[in-house]
């Protein structure tokens, strides 16, 4: 174990930020997950309760004598805020004290850093770029996560859980946005800041980046392993292992969809453009992680071989 | 303990939020934020007061620094002063001084009636003009307004204008002016009254100033002398100026102390902490509160050279000259800093990035004896830039040769087409313009020959100047004991601990092989037999002959003279007597001639077949067979000493007596064995041997290591630490540094731990260098840097001192500093340290010292005698100018290049130009050469007991040169110095001084009085140098009444 190669990364300054998030995001999560079981918990006592339900006003606490009915924005959240803003600004203060930015000596044409890793923010794109192609990881998905994030509110037809924390009346999209953040991203982001060492390979925390190391490893393309080698039979053939993808995994998310009687529900509140739409994203979403598992555990490079390109 | 598991559990067991008690009353509207508010603002205004104390303090250390340097330097600058005023007190009691100060008194005295009178006509002058002054430049302002009014204005306007000019000019002005008595005398002026009177009085204001300097000239003149002979006389400051220094303190600025010269892109601010770099007063570290910070820099010459205000500080130190918040940054040490400071030991590196192109420099020693140790070894496998120029000159000239005897031979196929074209023409005419055609290439052939011979001359310089790091192996066979040679190569520090030869990884078949090769490509020959000689004279010649300049005699600690060339204690081990006679008779000597052309040797068939006698030497250097040079000498430095081969009998078998009764060498038959050849021969191109040995069929062998030129600034990646990687990391010398230092102790350490075949190993031998010669090797590494600054920055002088800089590379090659002294700096010569010369009788048998040589001799002389010492074609067994001298000025076999190299050399050190001719001397009249004869001769000073005549018998007693070598060695201006000054010229000399003395402005014979110079009212001196300079043999038979 080589614990000084090891804190050396994570005490990079340029590493702060994923430090902190390795405990920030799941604490929030949990905190949030708190809030929402709590609320699932009250939703289900007032809908056995009517009596409760019509005297209760909040949606955290069932109402009580001398309570407020209404809290109003002024005071009760911006003093928060502004408390926050104070806390935020003093974490600021001190890290910008303490840590100078990670200046580097002049560049050198002659020579590229190894590992060459983009900023903390974008490692999660630079990871990509190794399971697909650079027109694929760098043009299409990204483009496909913003224009995915702005359709939420389109495809969205359940009504319920605006306002307050719940998990029970929201569980496809709560489930769906953490497994595209935690999984395809924040992942993503601490493989290539903790894992990728020289060379772009993979080092297990606390294996020393050794820039002399030589592993095997020999990727091949799906085609290959079923003996299939002339165009356009490769082409034919991945085109029909993406198409069986897209019709597979598009049944287990159809199966996901009418899951149980209150995801029918909002399935039968979807047009059939909403419907094709998420579908579309969904699956280009699911075959990240596909892509991944091919790469890492089955040593697959390409699934369909085109000469114009690859996926 | 358990308290704390407990709470621990309690907070796990906290009940979910809505299975919590309702409290009474509302939490969000009734909790108050104020003391989580309160406090967090409190971190707010803290975290700013933190801020504030990195802008002023946190990140800014010098301040406190600039604060401590203050109060310190204060402490010592009190401290010295009193003590700098006793130094000034009694220099001011010297008798000298007094005489001085009277002068100036006297002088002052003198002057004052007429000073006192000035200052008071001056006084009441400058009265007066105060007294007009004011009014008149106010009205003159008021005047010069209403003229551009005026100027400016419409016609209309003009003549209100002009009218109220008139009025300004007429006034009238009242003016109070003061006369002489104190009295006041008020008066009307007009403008241009008041003009006038104003004029005057400036006028003479100026003329009485003007008086007053040139009344004060003579003594100011003679303070001046006054302070000078103060100046020359004090050591340090002086009790005024340490007093002007205490209070510039009082007004010290505590700020960012930068060096800023745009021209290198230079921004140092590195004096913001080290204040006292540049102070006047030495400043120790004791005395400075025990810390380096604020010493004075330990060399302050070399500030003087080097301006700090222009050079800055990063150009030689390196460091981060622009950082200010702490030593690590401004000092450079850290990751991303790629010039960071020298450490101590290696500070001299930072001479050689602007002095590249210099082989020595008084102030680096260390960086000095890196070269040396590079020039001696590392030069064969690893190209730099500046060492070794030779093997490539010399192979674009044997180029650039073949490619001119093509030309030269289609040339020549073209005039004979030419011709019979011609011949074969249809008209005259046709015929006579092809004729002509084929003379003017018959023409262009001579051009081709001119140029041909002037390459070919520079060719065989260069063949003469080119040399090997190691011997020439082809003469192993003749030279050699067969058993010896795979134990040394086994390990040749084994046998010689002081050996350059390095230390290779060697398997024992590998020895094998390579032992086998070598001996099997040796030359064959059969050497004259030599009878043996007398071992105890050979051990006197050895001693006093000048061998022990280069070479060491004795084992490890009892080791004693130079360390240039091999130690001999075990040569009789290893060596062939006859091959050892000749090496030593003349070291330059080959069995066989290489041709470079039909790349090998060429023997007497070679010659015989071409009916040409076996002869070989720099006078018959052509091949045999075919129009180009010879090596025909071998590539060594070791010079000739023109021995006799009775000498050189009794040397080598003084040698052969050195070796160790016990050494024994296992039989090695194998060296014959021709199945070894081949592995051999691909061994000794694996390792390189050729890099620096002679080996046949390896001559044109290029350099195997990498080239160091730009080795100091190779990025850190491209240095191979191996598996060492993260040790070094860890350990701290992931630097250029550390892999130096490491590599050169030991050079297959970053192979540690991989599996290699055997040849595909670092190959680099290990040469068992000392630490301190790691550290000399390594601050010559660390130097060897691509500079950031721009050329003009480096030192690449284009006069004279460009001579003295290509010479030293020279006077380095030939190993001159171990018998001579160049310049006053330079450190003893290696003879001069030798047990042998500590004996009173036998200093006067050292080398003489070279200091202002290039005054003293004629340069064309230089050059003769350069080329042969002996300074006789046939008698060459002897000391061309100082034949009483036992150790031997060798023939260096020096190339015309060399030769004019060291002659400017020589004249550049002395600041002498080249060419020099010789002035024309006024022949001496039968009047004065009677004189001269009488003073030559005078008992008072017998010039010739001392000086050699170049009669045998009474020469030896002779401690001083030949006479009849001046008038062509000699420059008469110098040997005039000489005779009048010889101490001065050079302290410790035999010549004795005080032979004139002055009279007026000649010089005149001091020791005696002689009766018939009383009427010869000519300079004696000169004189005798006239005489000097016409002296011949047959004056000499004439002085002596010997023939």
């Amino acid at each position: 174990m080589d614990w000084g190669q090891l804190w050396e990364i994570v005490s990079a300054p340029d590493n702060v930020p994923i430090v902190a998030m390795l405990f920030l995001v799941p604490f929030f999560t949990w905190y949030g997950f708190r809030q929402a079981l709590a609320n699932d918990r009250l939703i289900e006592r007032l809908s056995k309760d009517p009596e409760l339900a019509k005297t209760h006003h909040r949606k955290v606490e069932p109402y009580r004598e001398g309570w407020s009915q209404k809290l109003y924005v002024w005071p009760h959240l911006l003093r928060v805020e502004f408390l926050a803003a104070i806390i935020v600004t003093v974490i600021l203060m001190i890290w910008s004290i303490t840590l100078n930015a990670p200046l580097e000596e002049p560049a050198n044409p002659n020579l590229t850093m190894n590992p060459a890793k983009a900023p903390w923010y974008f490692l999660g794109l630079q990871e990509m770029l190794v399971y697909f192609d650079p027109w694929i990881a760098g043009v299409v998905m990204p483009t496909f996560i913003l224009l995915g994030l702005i359709i939420i509110p389109y495809v969205d037809t359940n009504p319920l859980g605006n306002g307050y924390y719940t998990f029970r009346q929201r569980k496809f999209a709560i489930l769906t946005f953490l497994f595209g953040f935690f999984v395809l991203w924040l992942s993503m982001v601490f493989i290539g800041t903790f894992i990728r060492g020289p060379g772009w390979m993979w080092f297990w925390p606390g294996q020393t980046w050794d820039h002399h190391r030589l592993v095997f490893e020999v990727n091949r393309d799906l085609n290959e392993i079923f003996g299939i080698v002339n165009q356009p039979w490769v082409g034919l053939f991945g085109a029909a292992a993406v198409g069986l993808y897209f019709v597979v995994f598009g049944w287990l998310t159809h199966k996901l969809f009418v899951w149980n009687d209150f995801n029918r529900k909002i399935f039968q509140q979807m047009t059939l453009v909403q419907y094709l739409t998420l579908q579309t994203f969904l699956l280009v979403m699911w075959a990240l992680p596909v892509k991944i598992i091919l790469r890492l555990v089955f040593r697959i490079k390409y699934v369909m071989v085109t000469p114009w390109f690859n996926i | 303990m358990s308290n704390l598991v407990q709470r621990l559990l309690s907070w796990w067991r906290t009940p979910k939020l809505d299975e919590r008690p309702v409290p009474k009353e509302d939490p969000i509207a009734k909790s108050s934020l104020a003391t989580v508010t309160a406090i967090f603002s409190l971190l707010l205004i803290l975290s700013l007061v933190w801020a504030l104390y990195e802008e002023v303090w946190g990140l800014r250390p010098w301040i406190s620094y600039q604060r401590e340097f203050v109060e310190s330097y204060r402490e010592v600058l009190i401290d010295l002063k009193p003590r700098r005023g006793e130094e000034v007190q009694a220099i001011q009691a010297l008798p000298g001084y007094q005489e001085l100060r009277q002068a100036v008194e006297e002088a002052e005295r003198e002057i004052a009636p007429e000073l006192a009178e000035i200052e008071t006509e001056e006084g009441l002058v400058r009265r007066q003009l105060a007294a007009i002054s004011k009014t008149f430049t106010t009205e003159r302002s008021r005047l010069q307004a209403a003229i551009y009014l005026l100027e400016t204005a419409s016609d209309a306007q003009k003549e209100g204008l002009e009218k109220e000019l008139e009025t300004l000019r007429e006034g009238p002005y009242l003016l109070e002016i003061p006369d002489g008595d104190g009295n006041t005398e008020t008066d009307e002026y007009t403008y241009e009254q008041m003009e006038e009177e104003f004029n005057s009085l400036k006028a003479r204001q100026g003329e009485l100033q003007g008086n007053k300097v040139e009344l004060l000239r003579e003594p100011t003149r003679r303070r001046r002398e006054m302070d000078a002979y103060m100046n020359a006389r004090l050591t340090s400051l002086t009790e005024t100026q340490v007093d002007g220094l205490i209070s510039g303190l009082d007004n010290f600025r505590i700020e960012i102390k930068q060096i800023h010269n745009p021209e290198l892109g230079l921004v140092d601010r590195c004096e913001s902490c080290h204040v006292g770099t540049q102070e006047p007063v030495l400043l120790t570290a004791e005395a400075m509160g025990g810390g380096s910070l604020f010493i004075s820099h330990p060399n302050p010459r070399l500030l003087q050279i080097h301006d700090p205000e222009s050079f800055g500080c990063t150009p030689c130190h390196n460091g981060n000259g622009v950082a200010t918040v702490g030593t690590i940054e401004a000092h450079g040490r850290y990751k991303h800093w790629l010039w960071p400071l020298y450490p101590t030991e290696n500070s001299e590196a930072g001479c050689l990035q602007c002095h590249e192109a210099d082989r020595y420099l008084e102030v680096s020693p260390t960086l000095d004896a890196g070269k040396q140790i590079y020039y001696e070894g590392c030069m064969g496998c690893h190209a730099r830039e500046g060492f070794d120029p030779e093997p490539q000159q010399l192979r674009e000239t044997q180029r650039a040769l073949i490619d001119l005897l093509t030309s030269k031979n289609e040339t020549q196929l073209q005039i004979e087409r030419t011709i019979g074209t011609a011949d074969r023409a249809q008209t005259n005419q046709e015929a006579e313009r092809l004729y002509a055609e084929a003379d003017a290439l018959t023409m262009s052939i001579a051009g081709i020959d001119t140029e041909f011979a002037h390459l070919q001359a520079r060719e065989a310089g260069l063949m003469m100047a080119f040399k090997r790091v190691g011997p020439n192996l082809k003469e192993v066979r003749v030279k050699l004991k067969k058993e010896w040679i795979p134990e040394w190569i086994q390990n040749p520090h084994d046998f010689r601990p002081t050996t350059k030869m390095p230390r290779f990884r060697l398997e024992e078949d590998q020895v094998r092989a390579i032992s086998a090769f070598i001996w099997q490509s040796g030359i064959e020959a059969e050497l004259p037999r030599q009878p043996s000689g007398d071992p105890v004279q050979g051990k006197t010649l050895f001693e006093t002959r000048g061998c022990m300049a280069c070479h060491s005699m004795g084992e490890g600690e009892e080791a004693t003279g130079g360390t240039f060339a091999a130690n001999l204690s075990r040569v009789g081990e290893k060596a062939n007597y006859d091959y050892l006679v000749r090496w030593i008779h003349n070291p330059k000597e080959r069995t066989l001639p290489y041709c470079p052309i039909h790349e090998r040797e060429i023997t007497p068939e070679d010659y015989a077949s071409q009916g040409l006698p076996f002869e070989f030497d720099l006078e018959h250097n052509q091949c045999p067979l075919g129009d180009h040079l010879l090596q025909v000498q071998q590539p060594t430095v070791m010079p000739r000493l023109r021995l006799d081969q009775e000498e050189a009998r009794d040397i080598a078998s003084y040698l052969m007596t050195q070796a160790h009764e016990d050494a024994e060498y296992a039989p090695a038959p194998y060296l014959d064995d021709p199945d070894l050849r081949e592995e051999g021969r691909s061994l000794v191109q694996n390792f390189g041997c050729a890099s620096c040995h002679e080996i046949s069929g390896f001559e044109n062998e290029g350099k195997l290591g990498t080239d160091l030129t730009k080795e100091g600034s190779k990025p850190i990646e491209r240095l191979d630490f191996g598996l060492l990687t993260s040790q070094a990391k860890h350990d701290d010398w992931y630097n250029l540094k550390g892999f130096f230092e490491r590599k050169l102790a030991n050079p297959e350490i970053f192979d540690e731990g991989k599996l290699k075949e055997p040849l595909e190993r670092l190959k680099m031998p290990n040469f068992d260098l000392s630490p301190e010669e790691i550290t000399q090797l390594t601050t010559f590494l660390l130097g060897s840097v691509d500079s950031k600054f721009p050329e003009t920055a480096f030192f690449q002088p284009s006069d004279q001192r460009k001579e003295i800089q290509k010479g030293w590379w020279l006077v380095r090659k030939y190993n001159c500093v171990g018998c001579h002294q160049f310049t006053p700096g330079q450190e003893a010569t290696v003879l001069e340290e030798l047990p042998l010369y500590q004996d009173p009788d036998w200093r006067e048998q050292l080398p003489p010292s070279l200091v202002g040589e290039g005054a003293r001799v004629d340069p064309n002389w230089l050059a003769r005698f350069l080329k042969n010492p002996a300074l006789e074609e046939n008698n060459l067994n002897r000391n061309g100018v100082r034949s009483y001298l036992q150790a031997r000025m060798p023939t260096f076999d020096l190339s015309d290049e060399e030769i004019q190299q060291l002659v400017r050399f020589f004249a550049a050190l002395s600041k002498q130009s080249i060419p020099y001719t010789a002035p024309v001397l006024q022949p001496l009249s039968s009047r004065e050469l009677t004189l001269a004869r009488e003073l030559f001769t005078h008992t008072a000073a017998p010039c010739l007991r001392c000086h050699a005549t170049g009669d045998p018998v009474t020469d030896r007693d002779a401690t001083a040169p030949n006479f009849l070598l001046i008038p062509e060695r000699l420059k008469p201006d110098w040997t005039e110095r000489w005779i009048v000054h010889p101490e001065i010229i050079r302290p410790g000399t035999n010549m004795p001084s005080g032979l004139f003395r002055q009279e007026g402005q000649r010089w005149v014979f001091a020791l005696a009085d002689v009766p018939s110079l009383r009427n010869y009212d000519q300079d004696h001196a000169k004189l005798m140098v006239r005489y000097m300079f016409q002296y011949s043999a047959a004056e000499q038979r004439r002085l002596t009444g010997r023939r």
